[in-house]
């Protein structure tokens, strides 16, 4: 399930949230947060998958995913 | 019922089977030996395997059998059936109800003509002698024979086919009438302030019904035919003239139409002076100021036989309200609506004669520039994007957000394959989602009097999102989800705050080292 060896880009994932809150961000936050982009993502497909396929499209298309991004995002609304 | 059970019928019963019996009949006979055996499932069954029917004898008595042999039949047939027959006390009662109203139906007929008999059709058995029962049975059977018959009719449903073609064609003049209506219906309304200004080109309105015909040919009065009207800008704009000649035909369409519709027409006849009133005054402006307005002809006759089909309608919608003076401000609204294709058009074929058009368009330009500024600012030169604070952030790299998409749409059970389009998509969830979850982690920090984003703040976050509960602990979560290099830095849920710290520097040393 872990997705590739190689890690995920660790400052670029701290700067991005640094710039969104304008706060600090501490030590080990990163991780969690892309731990939580992760199952964002899961989600993400998943439902994509899901809508694509009752769509009738082959594979997951950018209409399916951007039909599902809101939803989802809401469902990652703290 | 108790008489069956016994073993031998023929010889103890003295009531029932004495006529039975008493019959020499062939037919009768087997029927008596098979009724004998004990149960009466077995029974049944070796009716049925004789081919006998469900009473267990055959259906009639036979010619030879007597009145009283056959009512004996009779008489233990419907007992069998009331017996044998499943339910029968639903449907006894059952039957009672649907009865009552025949019933009093049957009576009230015996009553009032008790020697008529029932119209035998050919098709049911010319069974005379049968008592009222059969009777009822035949009447009901006969009900079902005519609703079959009356079956075969409802297929003809095809006659709405038939009216279909009849609809064809009224439906086009009807469109046509439609659009008249909405035509008319705004160009009536606008009567009234027109009408007051010029009436002396009431003359024009004789030649009137081609709208925009006229307004070609009076604005480029060197131009005679009305194609070599169109198609210089068919020459000059290819994009263009493809939609103006497509409207221009449909409007010669719907003037047709007009045409040919002389009743309404000369209904509106009434309306129309002051229509053409409207018409004329619409175009004559435009004429009229032309000349002072654009010095150089050439330019503006093309650019004007350009916006012509959008005129007659549009423009002159618009210009309403104004007085008719206000032709520089009916020229900008043209330049509005023309100016995207117009740009586009100038890329493709930049005309040499349209000078003086185009100042506004270069500004029309610098704006809609100005405005794809405004609405891409965020990117700045480095492809970063500038948050609210002001801040430039990089996306994630595409790769990354690639391999995740592939993995879990993998997992997922559609094929691993992620098109572009679909990747732009999922890059642009991703940017949003980290832009909510800066939100959100910003306020819980600041909640918490905090100007850092700590541990606690995603561990409340991903509670919220239900992403960990009592079951998943973000622990089990990371060891699910993420790799273990990364787990080795994660050990942190509840962890004293010199374990983090010292995790921290490693993990900061690694952070370095991957960026």
């Amino acid at each position: 399930m872990a997705p590739g060896q190689k890690l995920y880009p660790r400052g670029t994932v701290k700067k991005i949230i640094k710039a969104h809150s304008n706060c600090n961000v501490s030590k080990n936050v990163d991780v969690t947060i892309f731990l939580d982009y992760v199952l964002f993502m899961q989600t993400l497909m998943k439902e994509a998958a899901i809508e694509s396929k009752q769509g009738g499209e082959r594979g997951i298309t950018a209409r399916s995913v951007r039909k599902v991004t809101e939803k989802t995002l809401a469902k990652f609304k703290g | 019922m108790a008489h069956e059970g016994r073993p031998t019928a023929n010889t103890g019963t003295p009531a029932r089977p004495a006529p039975v019996s008493g019959t020499p009949t062939s037919t009768a006979r087997p029927s008596i030996a098979i009724r004998t055996p004990g149960s009466q499932g077995r029974g049944l069954r070796s009716q049925a395997a004789l081919g006998l029917s469900a009473s267990g004898r055959k259906p009639a008595p036979g010619p030879n059998a007597t009145p009283h042999a056959r009512a004996a039949f009779r008489t233990l047939d419907s007992r069998r059936a009331a017996i044998l027959t499943p339910h029968r006390a639903r449907r006894r009662s059952l039957r009672e109800t649907r009865e009552t109203p025949r019933s009093l139906l049957l009576n009230l007929g015996r009553v009032l003509a008790p020697t008529t008999e029932p119209i035998t059709t050919s098709s049911s058995s010319p069974g005379s002698a049968r008592s009222s029962e059969t009777r009822n049975a035949d009447t009901i059977l006969e009900d079902d024979d005519d609703d079959e018959e009356e079956l075969p009719k409802r297929p003809r449903l095809s006659l709405p086919l038939d009216a279909d073609d009849d609809d064809d064609s009224p439906l086009r003049p009807h469109r046509s009438a439609g659009l008249e209506d909405e035509n008319f219906t705004m160009q009536s309304i606008e009567l009234p302030r027109r009408a007051a200004t010029e009436q002396p080109r009431l003359s024009l309105a004789s030649a009137r019904m081609s709208d925009y015909y006229f307004n070609a040919n009076e604005l480029r009065s060197e131009d005679v035919g009305i194609d070599s009207g169109f198609f210089p800008q068919a020459g000059a704009f290819e994009e263009d003239n493809v939609d103006f000649d497509a409207e221009a035909y449909d409007r010669l369409d719907s003037d047709a139409a007009r045409a040919d519709m002389g009743g309404r027409y000369s209904d509106f006849g009434m309306v129309i002076p002051d229509n053409m009133n409207e018409s004329t005054f619409v175009m004559v402006p435009q004429v009229q100021e032309s000349p002072a307005h654009q010095p150089p002809p050439d330019g503006d006759d093309e650019s004007m036989g350009e916006n012509e089909p959008f005129d007659p309608w549009d423009g002159g919608d618009d210009d309403m309200p104004p007085n008719p003076d206000d032709d520089g401000e009916g020229g900008g609204d043209d330049d509005d609506q023309g100016h995207l294709s117009r740009l586009e058009d100038r890329s493709v074929s930049p005309d040499g004669g349209r000078s003086s058009p185009r100042p506004p368009e270069t500004d029309l330009e610098a704006t809609s520039s100005n405005k794809d500024a405004s609405s891409g600012g965020k990117v700045t030169k480095r492809g970063k994007k500038l948050s609210k604070y002001g801040i430039e952030y990089p996306s994630l790299p595409p790769a990354v957000v690639k391999r995740l998409a592939t993995t879990f749409a993998k997992t997922s059970g559609s094929k691993g394959k992620i098109s572009p389009d679909a990747l732009k998509a999922i890059m642009q969830a991703s940017d949003w989602f980290f832009e909510q979850l800066g939100d959100d982690l910003q306020a819980y920090a600041k909640h918490a009097h905090r100007k850092t984003i700590d541990e606690s703040d995603m561990l409340t976050l991903m509670k919220r999102q239900r992403q960990t509960n009592a079951q998943t602990t973000p622990f089990a979560l990371a060891q699910r989800h993420l790799p273990r290099e990364l787990l080795q830095e994660l050990r942190m849920p509840p962890p004293p705050p010199t374990k983090r710290q010292k995790k921290g520097n490693a993990g900061a040393e690694g952070d370095e080292d991957v960026t």
